[in-house]
């Protein structure tokens, strides 16, 4: 019996290649999709998944009552090596690191490299695997260092190189060898060599290396910017970790508990989904809810479709059921066509899945996992896929089919389809409302988009240069870059130059609480502080609303400072003009600053968050710095970079000149939104791709009958344009009724989207119109092409292939 | 007595009037009776022959079928009908056209679960019968009209019902092949099957040994043969 079902579905597939085409086209497109985003997940999910006893890895976090106070990745050195020491039955082991960036040698060549200085617990405590070395004294010796494999590739071009050197620089103009002790394998993404996006090490050498790099003291209370992991004993819950936490820090730390600082045990495998206000989370929630919806409308294809040919299928129902053969029956004979012609979709996406990730790789930003990488018992999802597609798809065109009368069926009626019109219709409308939905959302995610690059960011963006330094942070180190900048600012295509620790790339070193001299300090504001030199203003052309930027007559004075208008005004300030001359403090310190100027507010990161008060300090009264900026003449671009390049190696030998434009590190500063921009582009294509197949579907089928209605001759003269007309106020209708439903919805939700961004867009009428317009438009071109083609077409072959 | 019509009357409404399509008709066919329904077109007979087959509803009246009131059946016992009981023979011969001149035959009884290897024997065994072996693996598309109908008739026979029920059933056919019909009905007739059949042809409505003349949805007239 079920071969005989698959024997007459399998028949009838082929029999109407057409049809069965659109539906094996909308089902592929939307399971292909599926595939893609699951394995996405799939991927994401899996981080932190493949490290050692994953559930018990844990991770510190930092929670400050004032976000602005301090970062929420580091904590308190000793923290975690204390919770092992005092509470041994609850920990097992501890990790914490120190990253730093610094300049890495092997001959001629010399990278910039993310450094992680770290326990030894770092290759035991999560079983990492190394290709090369000894796991348990690799990281014993003091200037020994363990990097990834490919570290040693990008070096040395081999991945056996024990024993050989790579020549680091420190902080202080120093620079000296470590001793490569091993080298890890391929590893999965995880939190602890890659915390971050700015944070992916290759390179790890001991804590004891930390006085070489002028670092601090790992088990100094005082150290509060390292990252640090436990690993718990069997049975312990991250949660138990809070009391002796909240002990640790009261006895140890007692100002941070003070200041309202918590830290927060987090398993590590919720870290990465969770961290920076779970972006990552609702990035693959929104994905995935992407794709269900697009399956969905693949399926509401299939039910339409199938629904609306119900009546070349009415004979045969009726016959069956003269034979004999009872409602059951008939739903499995129906049943087995969804599920040949989900099979054949499924297996083109899975063929197809080859071809297409590395597509989407690149909208999403992140490399998919290829087929071989999913472990075996991933064999069960196409099946999972195909009884479960198929059944959902299948079984309501299989109880509508299998429900008509005997006598209308065995006279062949064609009332059952009438009657389900309106069904047809609105899942119809379903589709165009999902449809207008995603391209109204592209298109306000679009405008938002451009806005963030449109916007006046308050300084001028183009033609800015910024490279990092070598780094000696010292007075004497300043002295020497200051005069490096001046060299490089009398080049003749260099207008400007600055040095500074900042860039306005969001990123920025501290945010100390600054209040009114004579006010109370327990109103403090925590303020986003810049590092800079005197040129900083004129390089970024920041106007100032008062005051001047740190350039006065009789020389340097560290106690000057710059504010921005909002820090005025958070200040309480009325005026720009009243602050000049006035001073600041920064609790705890004894130091009065001098409000020197006021610049005008300009946005230093992302347009995400409001313009932050913000204090300048000069770049010599810390002695800290990372970015020479350049601001470039316009004219011949490459080559005055090659001569800023040139200039370099002269007057900074042994140093990379790795540099950014400041526009694209804007890019890099809105890199969610683009990528959810194209995420979106992605999703209207495949939306309409499937709105339009069932389209298509539907017309061509209402045509074979409305050819039999009119009768043959009929059909070639007059009746086209009345076909056309038909069709057109059909479909319109639907296409408006569901932009009734689509727009608000989508209002909604961009709305809410929108609301996330401190500067955004105002919504106008015109995504809305646009969108459904578009739809109208395609929809109509869609029934013209269609039905011009089905008048041409010889009729009677239409008729006979019924 | 195998079934039984009381007083049935069956109508459509047009426009506010009642439309008969069955008058008042009242029926007893016993088993083993061989009965054919004449009447001009449009008389009803298909709409009776529906009506006894329980493939069309009435609307008043009575039917019971093996004492059992048609209105109390439930779909499974129904369609446990078709499969133990009742054959079909379409006016319109009604082949599913995905399916060869075999699967076709061999569909009822895949439905009452007969065994493959004893499937394959009934279906050959009535291929041959109706001269048909030729034709087995071709599909309904590719004969004509009359061998359309050759194929339904064996359908309706390879389950070996004991009521056939049959519209027009050689409107299609040649006299010969009409008459190798008619004459095979006589046979089954004689083994004990019961044929209710509708037929325009004087010359068929004789094989029967009772001929009811339908007029306007009424019975006009019951012909006794003997
Ligand atoms: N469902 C229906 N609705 C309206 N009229 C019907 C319906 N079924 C049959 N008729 C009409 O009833 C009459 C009898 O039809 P039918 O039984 O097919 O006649 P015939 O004796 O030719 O087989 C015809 O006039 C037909 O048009
Ligand atoms: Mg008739």
């Amino acid at each position: 019996m079920i071969r005989n079902y698959f024997l007459v579905a399998w028949r009838n597939v082929i029999r109407n290649p057409f049809y069965s085409g659109l539906n094996v086209l909308g089902l592929l497109t939307g399971i292909l999709f599926f595939f893609l985003i699951g394995a996405y997940v799939w991927n994401e999910y899996n981080v932190n998944r493949h490290l050692r006893n994953s559930s018990r890895q844990v991770f510190l976090r930092s929670v400050w009552k004032d976000p602005n106070s301090g970062p929420d990745i580091t904590t308190f050195g000793p923290l975690s090596k204390r919770l092992k020491e005092n509470y041994p039955t609850l920990v097992a082991n501890y990790y914490r690191w120190d990253g730093i960036t610094s300049v890495v040698s092997k001959g001629d060549r010399i990278f910039r490299e993310g450094i992680q200085l770290g326990d030894s617990t770092l290759l035991s405590m999560y079983g990492f695997d190394l290709l090369q070395g000894d796991k348990v004294t690799a990281l014993n010796d003091p200037f020994s260092a363990v990097i990834t494999k490919e570290a040693a590739l990008k070096y040395f071009n081999a991945t056996n190189v024990i024993g050989e050197t790579l020549s680091i620089q420190n902080f202080s103009g120093g620079k000296r060898d470590f001793k490569i002790t091993g080298v890890l394998d391929d590893i999965p993404e995880n939190s602890v060599l890659a915390l971050n996006d700015a944070n992916h090490n290759n390179i790890f050498l001991p804590t004891q290396s930390y006085t070489y790099f002028g670092r601090g003291d790992f088990d100094n209370w005082q150290n509060i910017i390292l990252p640090s992991y436990v690993e718990l004993r069997e049975g312990v819950k991250a949660e138990d970790l809070a009391g002796p936490i909240q002990k640790l820090i009261a006895d140890n730390a007692p100002v941070a508990s003070q200041m309202g600082m918590k830290v927060v045990p987090i398993p590590l495998t919720d870290y990465y989904l969770q961290k920076d206000n779970a972006l990552v989370k609702r990035l693959l929630y929104a994905l995935s809810f992407t794709a269900l919806f697009l399956l969905l409308m693949a399926m509401v294809n299939y039910i339409n479709l199938a629904v609306s040919r119900s009546a070349s299928r009415i004979k045969e129902i009726g016959i069956r059921k003269v034979m004999g053969g009872v409602r059951s029956q008939l739903i499995g004979q129906f049943l087995s066509e969804s599920f040949i012609l989900v099979t054949i979709s499924v297996l083109l996406a899975i063929i197809l899945y080859p071809l297409f990730s590395p597509v989407f790789s690149q909208v999403i930003g992140k490399a998919i996992p290829s087929l071989s990488q999913f472990p075996l018992v991933f064999l069960f999802i196409p099946f999972g896929f195909v009884v479960t597609i198929g059944f959902l798809a299948g079984i309501y065109p299989a109880m509508v089919l299998s429900a008509a009368g005997t006598v209308d069926a065995v006279k062949g009626k064609f009332a059952t389809i009438k009657e389900k019109l309106w069904l047809r219709k609105s899942l119809v409308g379903f589709q165009f409302l999902m449809a207008i939905v995603v391209l109204t959302a592209a298109i306000i995610i679009t405008q938002q988009v451009n806005y963030f690059f449109s916007r006046n960011v308050g300084y001028d963006k183009e033609f800015i240069v910024a490279a990092q330094l070598p780094r000696d942070w010292s007075p004497e180190g300043v002295a020497k870059m200051e005069a490096v900048r001046d060299q490089f600012a009398s080049l003749p295509q260099v207008a400007n130059a600055t040095l500074s620790f900042e860039i306005p790339n969001g990123n920025n070193g501290g945010q100390p609480p600054v209040y009114r001299q004579g006010k109370d300090s327990a109103n403090a504001i925590a303020m986003q502080a810049l590092v800079t030199d005197d040129h900083y203003a004129d390089t970024y052309k920041i106007p100032m609303a008062a005051g001047t930027y740190f350039q006065s007559e009789g020389g340097f004075d560290s106690s000057k400072v710059i504010l921005n208008q909002t820090a005025v005004k958070a200040l309480g300030w009325k005026d720009d003009g009243e602050a000049i001359g006035r001073w600041v403090r920064i609790p705890g310190s004894p130091i009065n600053y001098l409000v020197a100027g006021v610049m005008k507010d300009f946005h230093f990161g992302s347009m995400q968050q409001a313009i932050a008060p913000s204090i300048v300090f000069n770049v010599k009264s810390g002695n800290t710095y990372r970015y020479m900026s350049f601001k470039i003449k316009s004219g011949e671009i490459n080559e005055t970079i090659s001569s800023i390049q040139k200039k370099w190696s002269q007057l900074l030998p042994g140093s990379a000149f790795e540099y950014v434009f400041i526009d694209d590190a804007l890019k890099k500063l809105y890199a969610t939104e683009i990528q959810m921009k194209k995420a979106t582009y992605t999703a209207t294509v495949l939306a309409i791709i499937i709105v339009l197949l069932g389209v298509v579907g539907l017309i061509s089928l209402s045509i074979r009958q409305k050819v039999k209605e009119i009768g043959i001759r009929k059909v070639l003269g007059a009746s086209v344009s009345t076909l056309i007309g038909i069709f057109m106020k059909e479909f319109m209708i639907v296409v408006l009724l569901a932009s009734v439903v689509a727009i608000p919805a989508a209002y909604l939700l961009m709305r809410e989207w929108l609301n996330h961004y401190q500067y955004r867009i105002d919504m106008t009428l015109f995504p809305f119109v646009i969108s459904t317009a578009a739809l109208l438009l395609v929809t109509a071109l869609l029934i013209l092409v269609r039905t011009f083609n089905a008048a041409r077409t010889n009729p009677v072959k239409s008729l006979r292939t019924e | 007595m195998l079934l039984e019509l009381k007083n049935l009357y069956k109508w459509v409404n047009v426009g506010g009037n009642r439309n008969f399509l069955l008058k008042d008709v009242s029926l007893n066919v016993n088993e083993g009776e061989f009965i054919s329904i004449m009447g001009p077109s449009g008389s009803g007979k298909s709409t009776l022959l529906n009506v006894i087959g329980m493939l069309d509803q009435f609307d008043e009246g009575e039917y019971n079928f093996l004492h059992e009131s048609v209105h109390k059946l439930k779909e499974k016992q129904r369609a446990g009908l078709y499969k133990q009981y009742i054959g079909f023979v379409f006016q319109a011969y009604h082949l599913i056209d995905e399916l060869t001149v075999y699967e076709n035959i061999e569909t009822p009884l895949l439905y009452q679960d007969v065994k493959a290897s004893e499937r394959k024997a009934l279906v050959a065994d009535i291929l041959d019968r109706f001269n048909i072996v030729g034709k087995k693996d071709l599909f309904p598309t590719q004969l004509s009209g009359g061998q359309q109908q050759l194929v339904g008739i064996a359908r309706a026979l390879i389950a070996k019902p004991k009521l056939i029920l049959a519209d027009e059933p050689t409107g299609n056919l040649n006299s010969k092949q009409g008459e190798e019909i008619m004459e095979l009905f006589k046979q089954l007739n004689n083994e004990g099957v019961t044929i209710i059949q509708v037929t325009h042809s004087e010359k068929n409505a004789a094989y029967a040994s009772k001929i009811i003349h339908l007029l306007d949805g009424r019975i006009e007239k019951e012909e006794k043969l003997s």
